[in-house]
């Protein structure tokens, strides 16, 4: 008895010896950015791993020193752009998984081979195309930016619903009947049984697709050219580390890092239950 | 309320096309006489920063001053000298008329018939205020392509506590007294050792069939000398920003460098920063001048620009004598105007008399070929073998003449 107990301590240690290595090595680099983001010295290169002195300058540096790199202005773009297509795709990918999971039409079954073989290519390669197509609407001049990159990271979204089909086919049929029987409408179906019912698949979509327009940057950089009060974070970030910019601004870059993931970390702190509930569903599905 | 969904869709619908047809209605009034004109200027953000003093604003309204016959409306994007030439290839429509442009992207832009060619009396104006040199950097085939405002090279910057006007001549002199960083794994500094012992690329710059000389015994030699110089502790290598770390905290007395980091090192060395030309190193007994890569920027003018007329001659203003001396006492951007070579607060600047002696002396002008692009990567990564110890003086001979190789093909053929 008493060995067996030894025996099933000393495994525990040396897993999670193993697994504190491995955490350690993990946030390692989070932990250097942080560090980073707090250092007095400028440069983009230092010989030690603690920095020598330690200032919030570097964050001061970001907001006020807007004239070259507008980083507020960017950082508000890009929250309001993440806002908007976060509404607009959780909208699409539940709508359309809830189609696909309870409707029966012909269009049905080559709709979810379509969307599996589309897939299947990376959305940057029909970035050209994309743009021109924006531009023969109007929406690459100006403030029609912001619209345009909504547009961008919504419209394809309805295209990855397979995760929430999955979920919504987990549910009873009957529940639907049963409100069939009382007089729901589709609609109603949908939005008062449906949803209330999947907060965990709900929640998992509204996080990707807030997550999606934070850290993309090819698509802001295709669609936003010359337009600098249109940037979005990745690409202020991105410029920070340019050969002009990097030896003043390579402190502030990590500060910018920093600010970048709190609304994601926040977000994801407050809803991580759903998170990994929405994702054993569907895949249980 | 049960068709409440719907209207809203419907009015926002409207709203859309109406955005759509609309946006950009302004009213088109012309004012006495004057021709409506609508330009679209792309710099990069520090021109036109309030911190910087605006030169672009500035300029700007300087040239509609002249101007009374033209009524111009300026539309202003940041994009900087490297990276304007791709955005307007992608889409020289919706680009800016006019823009500035780092040279070795000329070829980005004519493969996109995006860039006007220069002539007549335009042609003259740019030839009159540009040295031969730097013209020849903004000619292709014969054409003008851009009006040059400012020479793009390195050169180097040091301690002048630590060497004399007569040490940093000789790189082995440099080296005896203190450290020197030198960017080793960077193609765009590294090739200066072998244009030194005789090596070309594409003959004069432009030759695209002769191909690279990067191969052969005066290449091998050069590299038989870098395993040795990569030993020497007091040569460092200067690679993500540790040379100027190492001028920060003083480990290091010299990097190569350009004038974006002039304010860096400026601040850290004060009265103290010294910056000239590129020394000599000395190769079988003998000194060889190292070579920098060198270009220029530019202003140029859009193909596809609506009013051309007008847009050539802000180019030209843009570059002007004139328009280049504001730049220069706002952002510190060393100016190329032959006019202003004699100016007195100009020509006792270190930065200006480092750079142009580079250009004029320890430079070649940087090939812009299409098959230029095979170049970079096997350079780059002969300086990261020597590093390693993985060239060596046995297998240098045979190193060397696989980087000339590589060079020599697109790796795809």
């Amino acid at each position: 008895m008493k060995s067996a107990k030894m025996k099933r301590r000393r495994n525990n240690m040396i897993v999670h010896i193993i697994l504190a290595i491995l955490a350690a090595i993990w946030v390692f680099p989070i932990f250097w950015v942080i560090l980073t983001s707090f250092r007095a010295e400028k440069g983009s290169y230092v010989s030690t791993f603690f920095p020598r002195a330690y200032t919030l300058d570097n964050y001061r540096k970001l907001f006020t020193d807007t004239t070259i790199l507008n980083f507020p202005k960017m950082f508000m773009n890009t929250l309001i752009i993440a806002v908007f297509s976060c509404i607009l795709s959780t909208f699409f990918v539940l709508s359309v998984a809830y189609c696909l999971s309870r409707l029966r039409f012909k269009f049905r079954r080559p709709y979810m081979n379509m969307a599996m073989v589309l897939g299947l290519f990376p959305g940057f390669m029909s970035m050209v195309a994309v743009y021109f197509i924006l531009k023969a609407v109007g929406l690459t001049e100006g403030s029609m930016i912001r619209l345009a990159l909504i547009l961008c990271y919504s419209g394809g979204t309805a295209l990855s619903f397979q995760i929430a089909k999955g979920f919504f086919d987990t549910m009873p049929l009957a529940i639907d009947e049963a409100a069939m029987i009382d007089g729901c409408t589709r609609w109603q179906i949908f939005t008062k049984i449906t949803l209330p019912l999947s907060k965990p698949i709900v929640i998992y979509t509204v996080l990707t697709s807030f997550i999606a327009p934070w850290v993309d940057f090819i698509f802001a950089k295709v669609i936003c050219r010359a337009n600098a009060d249109q940037y979005t974070v990745a690409i202020g970030l991105w410029k920070m580390l340019e050969k002009e910019y990097i030896d003043n601004w390579y402190t502030c870059f990590a500060a910018g890092a920093v600010l970048v993931s709190i609304p994601i970390a926040f977000l994801f702190l407050r809803l991580q239950k759903y998170y990994v509930n929405g994702l054993t569903g569907g895949v249980k599905g | 309320m049960k068709y409440g969904w719907r209207r809203l869709a419907a009015a926002a619908a409207a709203l859309l096309l109406s955005a759509v047809f609309f946006g950009c209605g302004a009213a088109d009034q012309p004012a006495d006489g004057a021709e409506k004109v609508r330009l679209m200027v792309w710099s990069p953000s520090e021109d036109q920063s309030r911190d910087s003093g605006e030169w672009l604003q500035t300029c700007c309204a300087a040239f509609a001053d002249q101007h009374p016959e033209w009524d111009i409306t300026f539309v202003y994007g940041i994009a900087d000298e490297a990276t304007a030439a791709s955005s307007i290839a992608q889409d020289p429509e919706a680009s800016a008329d006019v823009f500035l442009y780092a040279n070795d992207n000329i070829t980005i832009m004519t493969d996109a018939q995006a860039l006007v060619k220069f002539g007549g009396k335009y042609e003259q104006q740019i030839r009159e205020n540009a040295s031969e040199a730097i013209l020849n950097s903004v000619t292709m085939d014969g054409y003008l392509y851009g009006v040059p405002f400012t020479t793009n090279t390195w050169f180097m910057y040091y301690d002048k506590r630590v060497f004399s006007q007569e040490d940093i001549k000789s790189l082995e002199a440099m080296l005896s007294k203190g450290v020197v960083s030198f960017p080793f794994t960077n193609s765009w500094y590294l090739p200066a050792f072998y244009f030194g012992n005789g090596c070309t690329l594409f003959g004069d710059g432009t030759q695209e069939e002769l191909g690279a000389d990067f191969g052969g015994d005066n290449a091998a030699a050069v590299t038989d000398y870098l395993v040795d110089l990569i030993q020497n502790p007091n040569f460092v290598v200067d690679a993500d920003g540790s040379g100027m770390a190492g001028l920060r905290d003083g480990s290091v007395n010299a990097i190569f460098s350009g004038s974006w980091d002039y304010g860096s090192v400026r601040e850290i060395l004060g009265d103290n920063l010294g910056a000239a030309a590129l020394p000599v190193y000395t190769l079988d007994g003998a000194p060889r001048q190292m070579y920098s890569y060198s270009g220029s920027k530019a202003v140029g003018v859009n193909a596809y620009s609506e009013y051309m007329v007008p847009a050539v001659e802000l180019a030209i203003y843009l570059g002007s004598a004139e328009a280049q001396k504001l730049h220069y006492e706002l952002r510190s951007v060393i100016p190329c105007s032959t006019e202003l070579q004699d100016d007195p607060v100009i020509s006792s600047d270190p930065v200006f008399i480092a750079q142009n002696e580079t250009f004029d002396n320890t430079s070649k002008l940087q090939p812009f070929v299409s098959r230029m692009a095979n170049c970079w990567t096997p350079v780059e990564n002969m300086g990261k073998s020597i590093r390693n110890g993985s060239v060596t003086h046995e297998n240098a001979a045979e190193q060397t003449k696989a980087m000339n190789d590589a060079m020599n093909s697109n790796g795809i053929e």
